[in-house]
């Protein structure tokens, strides 16, 4: 058929399949670029509006590699008149996009130091063998290691630890599917709520400091941990109560599970010097971020880690290289360029005013509303991308849908850490489920319920607590 | 003569991997067998490797691994690899990545030369197409799906024969239908069918469709062609004749006592996109397996 061999055609067919996501977005792109502008919105907001829709629906459908996508908004933006080349490429590069390059390559060295020997025993040490204790000991320390590291560390770190606990208390996986359940999930939702307590628990803290500071609102570390810490410290016996109520384990006491994991790690938990100076490192760029991060960025911070490690030869080049996602950087670097493209051509004004005006009456009477549809559009949003790209695509609207932009940026980033509802959107997740303990089902099971609780929480938290900071 | 066997978990995949190394052994093919696991989102496939390297060094295997192990017990017990490589045990450690989320063990068979045991990550349909693309295999072995698009896109897009282990029942007397015609895939199928039945040791129904009650004489000669072909193999054989539409009737006669045999579709890959085959109807409703010959 017009020249075409039929090998080539089943070819052609095949590609049309795993492509079509791509070739519909295509579709919806242009036939959204021939819709005239809405009014009160410049011809570049609109463009902008419409590459941010098409490039959501790419992430959120991934028929083309994430760099490629990352690619698909660096062109549109150029061709669409967006911006000039060296704005976009200007655009694309920022503190946020240094700190997530950073804190991925931290996570590679941290883990390869094997410190999870040494939290084995120390949770051990202070849970002693009963399961609830246990489970609150693995959901605490996940929350305040993640805190100050980020999820996707603290749940490569902490899953042998529980998979070893589960494995030496029965090794028939059908006896304990309640305690993997458990304590996997402590691990995972233990390192979601913790991710919110420090600008460097995760990049989306960072791209919203770097929103804030763009606006002209400065917020320092210290300052951070203030207003959102407590809210760590209400969340983890609330995630160690829901999963507790979810799975009831099959065992009260773990006794013989403690009892070998204690042995098995007794020997690789002894630091050696070079631990120490690698713990020291990390303490020093902890220190960094809290003293001088406002002044020098808390990217440069992890990458002056990162430089120490290379340096010290705690980690290879090689190895950093190769674990750390370059295409993931280069699409935060893509969506913190969306994101600043739809505040600068004034769509991200545009929506929020949109939207308020449609709530506007309720938001009269109850102010909180606010909050709460922020904290809903972005926990939705969170679930089905990834926290950062929420962070860096919506945060420049939910600034501006009230007076308070440091109040709406600040729940933003708090939102986005809910990610509970599928094994696919938050690192922590994914991580534990790839174990291949836990049903992609009990995410939801026990998800909404978090869901609901963390929702209700921050709002309630922000329209108090924080009333303290005006 | 190489063929590919499909697993995906010990609990439905045993009577694939015990068709397919039945059949293996009568075509004394080079065997592989592999796990395609659950594709990872792209977000944090770095981030989950990493978690399985540690996880590797607390001695947990990273999922699939324990399908290889199980597929290895089998091919054990079965002693279709060499006794040297039974005593040694799975080879766990042997699991060499070859790039682009595949790793390898080679093990040395008995009945072939290469027995290759197989760990993919990914969405099944392109990696399965891409394994029998890198490697040519003639046969490609797979369990049932109820999944319409999954069945549609097997034969569409997978470059081998599809050898699909639908509802079979070890402890059942199965025989072969052929179903033969007048198209270039019958020859093929005829001496594949010939092989299966050889395998199991099964006799050959060998059926013809018209859908008028005249049958031409290149429909009569394909039946006596295939007729005399399976005798010469000392197989018993029967040659059925039958009116009306040629899915319905396979369907009808396979019931679930027949392994059917038949040959792709000569349709263009266009047509067959839209429209579907005569293959993917009797695939979709039958309840036996099923080898389609390409």
């Amino acid at each position: 058929m017009l020249g075409f061999s039929e090998h080539s055609l089943t070819n052609f067919l095949f590609w049309i399949t795993q492509k079509k996501w791509f070739l519909i977005t295509m579709v919806i792109s242009v036939f959204l670029l021939f819709i005239p502008a809405p009014s009160g919105l410049s011809i570049e907001g609109y463009r902008s509006i419409v590459i941010v829709i098409t490039a959501l629906m790419l992430i959120v459908t991934e028929p083309i590699p994430l760099p490629a996508i990352a690619m698909y908004i660096l062109v549109m933006e150029v061709y669409l008149g967006i911006g000039s080349a060296n704005d976009i490429a200007k655009s694309f590069m920022n503190d946020a996009v240094f700190f997530i390059m950073g804190s991925l390559m931290l996570a590679v060295a941290i883990i390869k130091q094997g410190w999870d020997a040494r939290i084995a025993l120390g949770i051990i040490t202070l849970t002693g063998n009963k399961t609830r204790n246990i489970v609150f000991g693995f959901t605490a320390i996940s929350a305040i290691l993640a805190s100050f590291i980020g999820e996707h560390t603290v749940a490569a770190i902490m899953l042998p630890i529980a998979m070893t606990l589960i494995h030496f208390t029965s090794e028939d996986k059908e006896k304990v599917q309640n305690l993997s359940a458990v304590l996997l999930f402590s691990i995972a939702y233990g390192a979601l709520v913790g991710s919110i307590g420090t600008p460097s628990g995760g990049g989306r803290n960072v791209i919203m400091i770097d929103y804030l500071r763009d606006s002209g609102l400065s917020m320092s570390y210290i300052n951070w941990m203030l207003r959102v810490y407590p809210l760590v410290l209400i969340q983890i016996p609330i995630v160690s109560w829901v999963l507790m109520k979810s799975f009831t384990p099959e065992f009260i006491k773990l006794d013989s599970g403690v009892r070998k994991l204690v042995i098995q790690v007794a020997k690789s938990a002894e630091m050696t010097g070079r631990n120490t100076i690698a713990a020291v490192i990390f303490l020093l760029v902890f220190v960094g971020w809290i003293f001088f991060s406002e002044s020098v960025g808390l990217g440069t911070i992890a990458l002056t880690g990162v430089l120490m490690y290379l340096v010290g030869g705690f980690v290879k080049w090689e190895d950093l290289s190769k674990n750390t996602h370059w295409g993931v950087i280069l699409l935060f670097g893509s969506t913190i360029s969306l994101g600043s493209n739809i505040k600068t051509t004034g769509a991200a004004v545009w929506l929020a005013e949109s939207i308020v005006n449609f709530i506007e009456p309720v938001i009269n009477k109850l102010p909180f509303v606010a909050d709460l549809i922020v904290t809903v559009m972005t926990t939705t949003m969170a679930n089905v991308l990834s926290s950062s790209a929420t962070v860096a695509v919506l945060g420049p609207i939910t600034m501006n849908m009230g007076q308070d932009s440091m109040h709406l940026g600040m729940v933003t980033a708090i939102a986005s850490a809910f990610g509970y509802f599928t094994a696919v959107a938050a690192p922590a997740c994914t991580i534990v489920y790839s174990s291949g303990l836990v049903n992609a089902k009990d995410f939801l099971k026990v998800g909404w319920k978090m869901g609901v609780i963390s929702i209700v929480l921050l709002v309630i938290y922000a329209n108090t607590y924080w009333l303290f900071f005006r | 003569m190489k063929i590919l066997i499909a697993v995906s978990n010990k609990e439905y995949s045993g009577p694939t991997l015990r068709v397919g190394i039945r059949v293996a052994r009568a075509f004394k093919a080079s065997t592989t067998i592999v796990d395609v696991g659950e594709k990872v989102s792209e977000f944090n496939a770095k981030v989950v490797g990493l978690s399985q390297e540690r996880l590797e060094s607390w001695n947990f295997d990273r999922p699939g691994v324990d399908v290889l192990e199980w597929a290895f017990e089998f091919l054990a017990e079965k002693k279709f690899i060499e006794p040297t490589e039974i005593e040694a045990g799975f080879p766990k450690n042997t699991l060499v990545d070859t790039g682009g989320n595949r790793s390898e063990v080679y093990l040395k068979g008995t009945i072939c030369e290469d027995v290759n045991l197989i760990l993919r990550n990914g969405e099944i349909i392109s990696e399965l197409r891409d394994e029998v693309a890198g490697h040519q295999y003639d046969v490609t072995i797979i369990g049932g799906s109820k999944k319409r698009r999954m069945a549609h896109d097997l034969i569409q897009y997978i470059d081998s024969s599809i050898f699909i282990v639908n509802q079979f029942d070890p402890d059942k007397l199965y025989k072969i239908l052929l179903a033969v015609d007048d198209s270039k895939g019958t020859r093929k199928a005829v001496k594949y069918g010939a092989r299966v039945a050889q395998a199991f040791n099964i006799d050959v129904d060998i059926l013809t469709i018209s859908k008028t009650e005249h049958f031409g004489e290149d429909y009569k000669n394909a039946a006596e062609r295939a007729a005399k072909f399976i005798r010469r193999c000392g197989i018993n054989y029967k040659n059925i004749y039958k009116v009306g539409d040629p899915s319905e009737v396979i369907k009808e006669v396979a019931g679930n006592n027949h392994i059917i045999v038949m040959g792709t579709s000569t349709r263009n890959p266009l047509k067959k996109f839209f429209k579907g085959s005569k293959p993917l109807k009797v695939m979709e409703n039958c309840h036996c397996p099923i080898l389609i010959v390409k």
